[in-house]
């Protein structure tokens, strides 16, 4: 029997909001779910990922197949959502993909925006509370532990995280800086693209409570609309409310100006010329640049929010593409690592090496020993054979019991203990 | 005795200028806490030392150019600390703190006795008009800083320059709002204190007006003041609002220091 890493659940490339939201564990049920994901009977370990990106068990087992089956029930549980819709948006990695996967996501290569740093405390966070649930074991450990050290890598050895800060954040430090407070303002999506979804949902996380939404497809209007708690308008429409805006987030896949400067002049005027906060996510652009000239306007792009500029998108791809390849090499790494888990690599390892010991040594002492006849030489060399074999009779015994939680700590241990670890993970 | 009070306000306003910008680089929560018991400390010393001249003196205590500086920076000082009292605005009192220590330092400096004051000054209405119009000035002069930071932050914006100095700044909207206060309550007591001041004059000059030089610059000052109150209702708000005050407080010091260096006319000398 193999083990396997599964990762079971929805991210924000599988599933909707609406879906993550449905399934996510708050803080208050997290530990009772994790009690819960010990007693799965497929499951050895489990480790529970619960963000507003993504809502993920990250399990070790001996039998992939029915974890799979369990983490479906396991997840579908909350009642909120049925299981047919569930296993609609569900996304499995299984083996090295699960390795990648959760490489990527700590490294911040899975985010919404990539290199964003909040990830990685939440990867933490969330293997931490798994950690002391008891529900983490010893692959689950080391696979997280690599992670960490994979997104440290990526962020010392790559300019992905270091370039692309948050831009919702970005967003929002702004608006703080232009705004006294964001309660009592307006803001308006004109077009329903993911970018300003996340940068709307910040901006309802610090304080904006109304919502105007506007997108050429009106049924996306209304649905994003709903999920503000905002006020859905036609396309055709739209300019007639831009003045109650106090922030603007423009991502339409228009090819010229939604937003033109004379336009914004007149929507200052109607609106006494109170300042407004336009974000503009799209590209090609839809605000006319030169409306961040007109006074109280603040026209920022994704660029000026990340701090990234146009010249350097195709280094962002270079890094992205280092970033890559140090998953890649660390997924290597750590699959060897694993594969070294199961009882028959280790105990042949084991053997080898201390078969190696013992013939140099032999070889040494036969060397200086000339004088002694062949049949004492083979004593001496079944002497030692013996020896070793005594030495190692009660650890391989114990490696090859059959708790599976208890071989895989065990077989950890006694590569660690006899030095035949891969050389990068000492 | 109020010399040595004021020359421990100064060493006090000294070291709040230094704690503040301290906090400006730094950030750290004690400094500002710091910053402002130091500054409340050399308000009060600064207070105390008026005081008592004002107690030892009574209307003589303004009647030279730096006492008028003195009290006006520990005025400055007394509104930047209620504004501390509720809000977080330490960079304003990074500019003010230095500025009443200006001031303060040069009322410390030109300490020369006091020339008799005319007794027909000696009336009710000089301290109606001197109050209000101190407290006016004062008034104006914070909103000075304020716009100040207002236009240095509002660039910083426009620029897309996300420094240090940015995250430390407060946001346009508070500074915006804060400056229309300060304005709207020194317009009001500027204009209480040019209709006490014509009191004043008709009782030691005969007329309420007679276009001298302090009131011309005051009248002028006053309009602009009116203008800008004005415009705002119709949109002159944020960038423009914060150059009118700043342009106004100019002309505001322009007359103050016109009228008591360059033509000290019957209004300055003896009395600003």
């Amino acid at each position: 029997m193999e083990r396997e890493i599964l990762i079971v659940g929805v991210n924000h490339r599988s599933a909707p909001v609406e879906v993550r939201e449905q399934l996510a564990f708050n803080d208050g049920l997290l530990d009772g779910a994790l009690r819960t994901l010990r007693t799965l009977a497929p499951i050895e370990e489990g480790v529970i990922l619960s963000t507003c990106n993504r809502v993920e068990v990250v399990a070790a087992t001996a039998d992939g197949d029915s974890a799979i089956e369990a983490l479906t029930d396991f997840l579908a549980a909350g009642e909120h959502i049925s299981r047919e819709r569930l296993v609609e948006h569900l996304s499995v990695y299984r083996g090295r993909e699960a390795v990648r996967h959760l490489f990527r996501v700590a490294a911040s290569l899975d985010s919404m925006v990539v290199g964003e740093p909040q990830i990685l405390g939440q990867l933490k966070e969330f293997y931490g509370r798994a950690a002391s649930a008891g529900s983490a074991g010893t692959v689950l450990h080391r696979c997280f532990h690599k992670s960490f050290s994979v997104a440290k890598r990526v962020r010392t050895e790559t300019g992905v995280a270091s370039k692309a800060v948050s831009v919702s954040a970005a967003a929002v430090e702004l608006a703080c800086k232009i705004f006294d407070r964001l309660e009592d303002k307006t803001a308006m999506l004109i077009g329903a693209g993911t970018m300003s979804e996340l940068a709307a949902r910040h901006l309802l996380a610090h304080g904006i409570r109304s919502f105007i939404v506007t997108n050429r497809t009106f049924d996306r209007a209304v649905e994003l609309a709903r999920e503000f708690r905002g006020t859905p308008v036609p396309f055709e429409d739209f300019r007639r409310y831009l003045q109650m805006a106090d922030v603007i987030i423009g991502s339409t896949a228009a090819d010229e100006y939604v937003l033109t400067a004379p336009l914004a002049h007149e929507v200052l005027r109607e609106r006494k010329y109170r300042p407004m906060f336009l974000i503009d996510m799209s590209v090609p652009r839809n605000f006319d640049p030169a409306i961040n000239d007109i006074d109280n306007v603040y026209l920022y792009d994704v660029d000026d929010l990340g701090g990234v500029t146009e010249e350097n998108r195709d280094d962002r791809q270079r890094e992205a593409e280092k970033a890559e390849s140090i998953v890649e090499q660390e997924v290597d790494a750590f699959w060897k690592w694993l594969a070294g888990l199961e009882a028959v690599p280790t105990i042949v390892a084991l053997r080898d090496k201390i078969e190696s010991i013992r013939r140099a040594e032999l070889e040494k002492t036969l060397a200086t020993l000339r004088e002694l006849s062949p049949q004492e030489r083979e004593a001496l060399d079944a002497m030692t054979s013996a020896l070793v074999n005594k030495i190692l009779h009660a650890p391989i015994t114990h490696l090859k019991q059959h708790d599976r939680q208890q071989e895989a700590f065990y077989l950890a241990a006694a590569r660690r203990l006899f030095g035949i670890e891969e050389p990068e993970d000492q | 005795m109020s010399g040595l009070f004021l020359a421990v306000a100064l060493a006090l306003y000294l070291l709040a200028t230094a704690t503040f910008v301290a906090y400006q680089v730094a950030a750290h929560d004690a400094l500002r806490r710091v910053a402002v018991t130091l500054l409340a400390a050399a308000f009060g010393m600064h207070a105390a030392s008026l005081a008592l001249r004002a107690a030892l003196m009574g209307y003589e205590v303004i009647a030279t150019f730096h006492d008028e500086l003195s009290f006006i920076a520990c005025i400055m000082v007394g509104l930047y600390l209620l504004i501390a009292l509720r809000t977080n605005l330490t960079v304003v009192g990074a500019l003010v703190t230095p500025l009443a220590f200006l001031l303060a330092l040069s009322s410390f400096a030109l300490n020369v006795p006091s020339p008799e004051l005319s007794p027909r000054l000696q009336s009710i209405w000089l301290p109606a008009h001197v109050a209000p119009a101190f407290l006016g000035y004062a008034i104006f002069a914070v909103a000075f800083c304020l716009s100040l930071i207002y236009l240095v932050q509002e660039r910083q914006l426009k620029a897309k320059r996300k420094g240090d100095l940015f995250r430390r700044l407060p946001s346009l909207e508070v500074l915006d709002n804060l400056n229309h206060r300060f304005v709207t309550w020194g317009f009001a007591l500027f204009t209480v204190g040019i209709i006490t001041g014509s009191f004043l004059a008709k009782v030691t000059w005969g007329e309420l007006w007679s276009w001298e030089p302090v009131q011309v610059w005051s009248l002028v000052t006053w309009l602009l003041y009116a203008v800008l109150l004005h415009a705002r209702s119709v949109g002159w708000r944020g960038r423009k609002a914060a150059t009118l005050t700043i342009v106004g407080f100019a002309i505001l010091v322009a007359s103050f220091l016109s009228v008591n260096l360059v033509f000290p006319g019957k209004h300055g000398g003896t009395f600003g």
